[in-house]
């Protein structure tokens, strides 16, 4: 990774190749195989191999899932985020502006790919379980949807939320020395629906067991998807520092210094930013 | 010459970031608008036998007027975009339409006439063009909000009446969509756990309908100021140093 030394007044203006949708384009692409892939296991296992829990084909087919993705899931969290953070850049204050412009533009991407598979998770997975409580009378936490829902699509989009932000802390100055409200509740709240799995698990198993979706038990879910409005923050946050360096790298506009950016991000959160 | 260039670029540069903000937002906003609205008004969303007349135009526009008025609240306020509603109702029918069509129907095959969703999408027109005519909330929640209750079940009626006619079925009078819900078998929601409406001592039989969307018009509009102000609690800018946390 290229790393400016020097503050410079006159700035070349970026390779067109810096601001590209290729990673996108591959991310989707893996997202998309992966859930088909997943669609089709479920289609072909859920019902042939997933309607008794007591069965050793369970086992195989089902549980071993569970078992392989509790594993794989907060290696790859520790991996990235780790990575991340030994790669990061310790010289923020001499940041120059095209490279912090690539950077607001990967991490614009890393969110996202982090939409998509909260999609997957809370849209796509969550009610599809809806369908699968109609199916069957179930004898385990651990239905063949849940072991899809809840212990991997949420894992996977936690792993992306966690790792953008870890990823907009460790090499963008807004983001280095204070904590951005909106994207932490962005990344967080959804982030809890996964623990609140633990309420919900404990209130089926203990206290009843039909499914009516709209059951006060659920709600806690409810108030923590409220947090993906947080978007419309992060971005209202984001998008006057990319305008502003926009400015600067191309219109040659003079733009607040990334040193001060470190010690007082809110100074480039303004609207006024965005004027032309 | 080279000045003119790097406009364009930085113009091309704006319009991608555009992208990326849109398309995140979206998939953002449908994200939480969905699971909000399955775990609150999700039952009378799935099934047609709970399409009724006194709970489902009460619970669905009190529950599904909170995203919508928190997008408006920032996507009108700081950006003067009129379609907050619009864009998050969009969401919520892309993301329940997938799911009923891959899910409900293809994996579990219960008939797309069973489990299509509500509409939502006349309703937040209304709502996004009150909000631009009016530019201003108060308004909107006034009369948007009344409009978006009133105009639920109208704007449903075409969907459904189809299932609302009768049919004698062993000698019991049943309408289609009950005939529906008897015959696809759903393991886990037994009749008496829809709430739909049973009649009462207290009421009267012919004002139902009217009476649930004037109540849940009145109950909207008190949801719409309360989630427009959420809805700048989540468009807040506010950074928190490392060493407060």
């Amino acid at each position: 990774m290229a790393q400016a030394t020097t503050q410079t007044v006159s700035i070349s203006i970026p390779e067109k190749s810096a601001f590209s949708w290729k990673n996108l384009w591959i991310a989707l692409a893996i997202i998309t195989v992966f859930e088909i892939a997943v669609n089709v296991y479920e289609r072909t296992f859920a019902i042939a191999k997933g309607l008794d829990y007591f069965t050793p084909q369970y086992q195989t087919y089902w549980m071993s899932i569970l078992y392989t993705e509790l594993i794989l899931e907060p290696t790859t969290l520790i991996a990235l985020c780790s990575w991340l953070w030994v790669t990061r850049d310790r010289a923020m204050e001499n940041l120059a502006p095209a490279e912090e412009l690539r950077r607001y533009w990967n991490l614009g991407l890393f969110v996202v790919v982090y939409t998509v598979l909260l999609y997957w998770g809370a849209s796509y997975y969550t009610e599809q379980d809806g369908t699968w409580h109609q199916t069957v009378i179930r004898d385990t936490d651990f239905t063949p949807s849940h072991i899809i829902e809840f212990y991997q699509s949420y894992p996977i989009y936690i792993i992306a939320g966690v790792g953008s932000m870890v990823y907009a802390m460790t090499r963008l100055p807004a983001y280095a020395r204070a904590f951005s409200v909106p994207y932490a509740v962005l990344v967080g709240s959804p982030l809890m629906i996964f623990p609140n799995v633990g309420l919900n698990e404990f209130g089926h198993t203990r206290w009843f067991m039909e499914e009516l979706f709209v059951a006060p038990l659920h709600w806690g879910f409810v108030m923590f998807g409220w947090g993906a409005l947080a978007i419309l923050g992060t971005w209202l946050q984001a998008c006057p520092r990319v305008l502003e360096l926009i400015k600067q790298v191309y219109y040659g506009k003079p733009a607040t210094a990334p040193a001060v950016v470190l010690n007082e991000p809110e100074k480039v959160t303004k609207m006024e930013l965005c004027e032309i | 010459m080279q000045q003119v260039a790097a406009e364009a670029e930085a113009r091309a540069l704006e319009r991608k970031f555009d992208i990326v903000v849109l398309v995140s937002m979206f998939l953002a906003i449908l994200s939480g608008f969905h699971i909000h609205q399955m775990l609150t008004a999700g039952d009378w969303s799935f099934w047609i036998d709970w399409k009724d007349r006194m709970w489902w135009p009460v619970v669905a526009p009190i529950m599904d007027i909170t995203f919508p008025a928190a997008c408006q609240a920032i996507l009108w306020s700081k950006f003067k975009m009129p379609i907050g509603a619009t864009f998050s109702c969009a969401g919520l029918f892309f993301g329940q339409w997938m799911n009923r069509y891959w899910n409900f129907w293809g994996w579990t095959h219960y008939p797309l006439n069973f489990v299509f969703p509500e509409t939502l999408l006349p309703q937040a027109i209304v709502l996004d063009g009150v909000l631009m005519i009016t530019n201003n909330f108060v308004l909107t929640a006034l009369i948007g909000g009344e409009l978006w209750g009133w105009l639920f079940y109208p704007s449903n009626w075409p969907m459904i009446a189809p299932y609302h006619v009768p049919v004698e079925y062993y000698g019991q009078l049943m309408s289609v969509a009950d005939l529906i819900q008897y015959e696809y078998i759903r393991t886990s929601t037994p009749e008496y756990i829809r709430m739909v409406e049973t009649g009462t001592m207290r009421s009267f039989a012919g004002g139902v309908l009217g009476v649930s969307a004037f109540f849940s018009g009145f109950c909207s509009v008190i949801m719409y100021f309360i989630w427009w102000y959420f809805g700048y609690f989540f468009g807040w800018t506010k950074f928190v140093k490392h060493s407060k946390v």
